[in-house]
């Protein structure tokens, strides 16, 4: 894996219209800020390789050895990636969790993790006057206050990094496919720092079709009026094609195409919709408002969730291959078109200058050939 | 010595230091102008002896200004003096052409110092071109002894005109110093007294206006003839060389010393002439007939533009029966460069190629090797601010704010130190850099394009004393046409660049006398300008409100960024905190800082030890602001209050 | 004396080189020499290097710049700065005292540049001057009390080369005008100290 430095972040990442505002380049050095969802450089650093490189799911991202590091096996060409099983969930009652926007499963998850002392802090994402920004828990009642979907870019991962430095060595992280993928590489000991210890005891993937520019998306609500009293921020499955507002006194419905206007150029390069490198990867079943689709990817993932079951924080059905299918179908299309705009771009396994991604080469080919399949 | 009367005596002088003697021998009784390289130590001459020399001396708002306050000490019956650096007159130009018309009483001179080369100016602009442009005399000392003397003399010149007389000094007159005779100091004290009330045409006795223009005019006209026709006999043009030269070389000012010095080294005096004008406008018909008529070659040599060779070749060409043809050397056909300040070494190759005079200053060899050694070993040296500026604090603000609102906003700079921030020292952060003043009138039309689609956040920047020179006009000019920009005031109490004199906003005078000191905060205020202020050396809070003011504010607005220069008195020599370097903390070049305090802010007190890869401070050249202590991203940088 | 005799005083900024042109040229004059010198204030406060010329003449007063190639004698407030007027004003005749102790420059400071040894800036001078002698003025000054005496030092090691109809009595008025009387004494000890280090330059 060949790392290099902010020159070539600047040039290849935030100049080229690739970055994610994932924030895994931001608190690790005075050289990196994020403001209103975006990643913005001060002054130049000169060296040649940085942990900025190294983390930036936008630059030199061997999946293959990523996927060796967390899974023992090189990527998967399924629609999925790597993965042992997957589930319908939703919390239960012993989370004690209050009414949520979806089926509360990442919150049970994490406030379980935590009581249970698999996580010492949890790295999440509130809102602030409309902008997503990470927010560091270290006890299990702050969990719930930073639920709900969010659906604008934010930089959770500036969290994870405030974290480590803090020296917090048990993180329960909750991320986005992008922001997964972050955490995932700097898992990795990327620079081959001596006495290095994996920071991340916990890793929550959250699916993500899209998100939308944060400054323009708080302009968008901020039109419809006083967005601190936003109390839901919602799109129904299909056959709606809206985004529902709910402020204090009003409701808002605002079309999806217009909401589509709002997504960075950034999400059109990206290949994986449900978080492929985190422990557990959640998100919506589609027509079943209370409840999620968990995909259960490790061990450690799998013993967690288990455990959760047993102690009623999660109460968890089989899904039907009927159900499966339409997820499989979406990631795929996702998968394709995000590595058909890479390979277009000269992004996969590129000699000159900047890389996106690398991977074998056949498993690229059987990505392009192969249609949608499940488990 | 400015005061003692020494008559006779010798003395090391500066030429500025002499221009002020001269001056004082002349009775002069009012000094005003603007404090700007390379004339500034006249008035801080006349400043120090003031109290006790029957003197007024002020530091104007602006040269204009300070023009007009001399011009009333001439209405009044007084001699007076204006000085100012050669933009300057331009400042001044509109009064200038109008006190020209109306004429003057007691003795006024206008000294503009020139600064070819732009060695501490960003731009090197001729003033000689307005003496004739405003039809007034021309003088220009070629030495020190000259700087005194004509200065006295320009005082008596004016009285026998009416007129305002211009004598242009240069950097290399100014701030040079030479062996200097002190004439006598006859210090009276004369009664003020303005004389309106006698017939409309008198220019003595009636009101001092330009109207009527053709009238008033004619009469300016006939001075500068009278002028001329004195200059014919002036000690101050002299002819030095054989009788029938081969080569006539007309100059005048430190290009004098030049050429005398280029024919030494050429050992051709004996083959070329030098004629001398001290009075280069009106030029002097006879003399300058004499002189030519024995001449078939001539070579004019000046700073920067052609004046003199444009002016001379018009009188050749009108004397052309007379005088014959001749060849002209100069900046036309470039025997001498346009650009740039004059050297003994280009007078040198001049004559060299047109006498065909072989000449080496320094073997190709050796100034071959010498570049090679010096560009290899010398390292360069790079302007920055002082240790413990407020502006480094002040760009790093501004800076960071910009970059986080993401929208390619840019500040318009103005002069002062702070202009440095076209360099590295000041982060590059300075897109646009004019004359004094104008920052903030370029943001004030930036400001107003977002009609045309422009999204970029506007910002200008403006010292303290550049504010109330220039940039209240611009400012009013913004709030009143709703242009939306931010101007921030950076206020570090005095007029630092050229050397800390008061101004407007300071409670003392050139005198060092008390005087009440003007509000900028209030100004700004009543202008209806949106006013916030900050203290630059509180740097994450002043970076907030920049970023809030840029993003949540409309209009024109300012931001008072408020703390005294390094070099103030107040701060000189004192240190608010002990600094240093925990190097067992310091990450050096690690991931996480690469030099941030030493590669990026290069505060000359921040040392990089390149053998230990840790940053140090320097303790004596530390100013104690403990700014740096904020900017380390580990931490390693502690300051510690001195308790005294 | 060579006639006119071309002295070049570089340093930095801020070093005093203004104040030691003019105590040079203050005590020629009043021994009744010719003296023009030639010097730019201004940015050069900034950090810069800075130049003072001085021409030293029985017969007339001369220009305020020095023509390239033609200095005699270069007193070095900074050592670096030898090197630099050297390459401009500089032969093989030139005579050189200059300080041992370095002012970094910015671009060195931050790291950016590198600021030669002592021993391998003298080489550089020696290729370029046959005699060049670097003088430790600012540690003699420390050890007499104050830094700033160092110029003063450095007055006196010029006047110790013999090149120049120096008077030390014409030097003592010079300071006793522009020091307290209390002052004056101290100034008189480093500028007899500069004469010996003079004759007395580090070695290589």
């Amino acid at each position: 894996m060949q790392v290099k430095g902010s020159k070539e972040i600047r040039a290849g990442v935030l100049d080229s219209g690739l970055c994610t505002g994932c924030g895994a380049c931001v608190s690790l050095c005075p050289y990196y800020a994020t403001h209103k969802g975006k990643t913005v450089m001060h002054f130049s650093c000169t060296r040649d390789e940085g942990r900025c490189h190294a983390h930036c799911p936008r630059a030199e991202v061997n999946l293959d050895r990523i996927s060796t590091q967390i899974f023992g096996e090189e990527y998967s060409a399924e629609p999925f990636g790597s993965y042992i099983s997957i589930y319908a969930a939703r919390a239960g009652d012993k989370a004690g969790l209050g009414s949520f926007q979806t089926a509360g499963t990442v919150s049970a998850l994490m406030k379980f993790s935590m009581e249970k002392g698999y996580i010492d802090s949890a790295v999440l994402t509130k809102n602030d006057k409309g902008f997503g920004v990470p927010v560091i828990i270290d006890d299990p009642s702050g969990i719930e206050k930073a639920s709900g979907s969010r659906y604008s870019v934010s930089p959770t991962v500036k969290g994870v990094n405030e974290a480590i430095i803090s020296g917090r060595r048990k993180i329960g992280a909750v991320s986005t496919p992008c922001q997964t993928l972050a955490v995932a590489q700097l898992r990795g000991n990327p620079l081959k720092q001596e006495n290095f210890t994996d920071p991340i005891a916990f890793s929550i993937g959250l699916f993500c079709t899209w998100a939308l520019t944060a400054s323009d998306f708080t302009a968008l609500l901020k039109s419809m009026g006083d967005i601190s009293t936003i109390r839901r921020l919602d799109i129904p499955p299909p056959p709606a094609s809206v985004m529902e507002i709910e402020t204090g006194n009003k409701s808002y419905i605002i079309p999806l195409d217009d909401i589509r206007k709002l997504i960075p150029e950034a999400c059109s390069y990206c290949h994986d919709m449900t978080a492929e490198f985190a422990d557990i990867s959640v998100g919506v079943y589609e027509g079943k408002t209370k409840q999620n689709i968990a995909i259960i990817r490790t061990e450690k993932g799998r013993k967690i969730f288990e455990e959760a079951v047993t102690a009623g924080y999660l109460v968890t059905e089989k899904i039907p291959e009927e159900a499966i299918a339409p997820l499989a179908a979406a990631s795929m299309n996702k998968k394709k078109r995000g590595l058909a705009k890479l390979a277009e771009a000269d992004l996969i396994n590129s000699e000159a200058g900047h890389t996106v991604i690398r991977l074998e080469k056949s498993t690229l080919d059987s990505i392009f050939k192969g249609g949608a399949s499940c488990c | 010595m400015l005061l003692s009367n020494n008559e006779g005596k010798e003395f090391l002088l500066m030429g500025n230091q002499a221009i002020a003697r001269g001056a004082l021998e002349a009775g002069v009784s009012v000094a005003a102008g603007y404090p700007g390289t390379p004339s500034s130590e006249i008035i801080e001459n006349l400043a120090s002896v003031a109290p006790d020399a029957d003197l007024y001396v002020e530091w104007s708002v602006n040269e204009k200004v300070s023009l007009e306050v001399a011009a009333a000490g001439s209405f009044a019956g007084l001699r007076s003096l204006c000085v100012m650096k050669q933009n300057g007159v331009n400042v001044a130009s509109d009064f200038l052409l109008h006190l020209v018309l109306s004429g003057t009483r007691g003795g006024m001179v206008l000294i503009p110092c020139d600064d070819p080369g732009a060695i501490s100016s960003v731009n090197e602009g001729e003033s000689r071109y307005f003496a004739r442009l405003m039809e007034i005399p021309l003088l220009e000392p070629g030495d020190f002894q000259e700087a005194k003397d004509m200065t006295k003399w320009a005082f008596e010149l004016s009285e026998e005109l009416g007129n305002v007389v211009m004598l242009r000094s240069v950097t290399r007159l100014s701030h040079a110093s030479g062996n200097v005779k002190l004439g006598a100091l006859n210090r009276t004290k004369p009664t003020a007294e303005f004389n309106f009330s006698g017939n409309l045409l008198d220019a003595k006795t009636g009101p001092v206006i330009t109207a009527p223009v053709p009238f008033r005019h004619t009469q300016q006209q006939a001075k500068l003839k009278k002028a001329a026709a004195l200059f014919e006999t002036s000690p101050f043009n002299r002819y030095e060389g054989p009788e029938k030269p081969e080569l006539l070389i007309i100059t005048s000012s430190a290009c004098y010393l030049y050429s005398r010095e280029a024919l030494r080294v050429l050992d051709a005096e004996k083959r070329a002439g030098i004629l001398k004008l001290g009075t280069t406008w009106p030029l002097p018909p006879e003399l300058l007939k004499k002189h030519l008529a024995a001449a078939e070659k001539v070579l004019i040599v000046e700073e920067v533009l052609p004046f003199l060779e444009e002016n001379i070749k018009i009188f050749a060409m009108d004397s052309i029966d007379s005088i014959g043809k001749i060849k002209f050397f100069g900046k036309n056909d470039g025997t001498l460069p346009s650009v740039n300040e004059m050297n003994p070494d280009h007078v040198i190759k001049a004559i060299s190629s047109i006498l065909s005079i072989p000449y080496t200053g320094m073997p190709e060899e050796y100034e071959k090797s010498g570049q090679i050694l010096s560009f290899t070993k010398s390292p360069n040296r790079e302007l920055t601010f002082c240790p413990g500026c407020p502006h480094r604090a002040s760009y790093w603000s501004i800076n960071r704010a910009l970059t986080l609102n993401g929208e390619n906003g840019f500040v318009c700079g103005d002069i002062g130190c702070y202009t440095m921030a076209i360099l590295p020292a000041g982060f590059g952060t300075i897109k646009t850099a004019h004359s004094m003043g104008s920052g903030t009138g370029v943001a004030s039309g930036f400001g107003k394009l977002k009609s045309f689609g422009m999204k970029q956040p506007v910002v200008s920047v403006c010292g303290d004393s550049t504010f109330f020179h220039a940039g209240m006009p611009a400012l009013v000019n913004a709030v009143h046409n709703n242009s939306d920009m931010l101007l921030v005031i950076l206020d570090n109490s005095g007029t630092a660049m050229t050397g800390f004199q008061p101004h407007p906003g300071i409670p003392s005078g050139a005198a060092g006398n008390e005087l009440p000191g003007l509000d900028i905060e209030n100004i700004c205020r009543s202008i209806g300008a949106k006013t916030f202020t900050a203290d630059p050396f509180n740097i994450a809070a002043t970076e907030k409100k920049v970023l809030d003011i840029i993003e949540n504010e409309t209009g024109a607005r300012v931001l008072i960024m408020k703390q005294p220069c390094a070099l103030s008195p107040e701060k000189k020599g004192k240190k608010k905190y002990n600094v240093s370097v925990d190097s067992s903390i310091c990450k050096g070049t690690d991931c996480g800082c690469n030099r941030l305090c030493t590669r990026v802010f290069r505060c000359p007190g921040l040392v990089w030890d390149n053998a230990a890869g840790k940053a140090v401070i320097d303790e004596i050249i530390c100013a104690g602001c403990g700014v740096c202590a904020d900017i380390c991203p580990s931490g390693a940088i502690k300051r510690s209050e001195v308790v005294l | 004396m060579i006639d006119p005799f071309n002295i070049i005083i570089t340093g930095v900024g801020g070093q005093g080189n203004v104040l030691a042109a003019r105590m040079l040229g203050n005590t020629l004059a009043k021994a009744g020499y010719y003296v023009t010198i030639g010097e730019t204030f201004g940015a050069s406060q900034r950090g810069g290097s800075v130049m003072s010329h001085l021409r030293i003449s029985k017969e007339s007063a001369w220009s305020p710049q020095i023509p390239k190639g033609k200095a005699h004698l270069i007193i070095a407030l900074e050592p670096v700065e030898s090197l630099r007027v050297l390459a401009a004003y500089g032969n093989r005749e030139v005579k050189i005292v200059s300080n041992t102790r370095p002012i970094y420059p910015v671009g060195v400071i931050c790291g950016d540049l590198a600021y030669p040894s002592l021993p391998d800036l003298n080489s550089a001078v020696a290729q370029l001057c046959d005699d060049a002698r670097f003088i430790n003025a600012t540690e003699e000054a420390v050890a007499l009390g104050h830094p700033i005496l160092s110029n003063v030092i450095m007055v006196g090691a010029a006047a110790g080369l013999g090149l120049l109809p120096i008077d030390d009595e014409a030097f003592k008025s010079v300071i006793s005008e522009n020091v307290p009387e209390s002052k004056i004494e101290i100034n008189m000890k480093a500028y007899r100290k500069g004469k010996e280090m003079a004759g007395d330059p580090v070695k290589f």
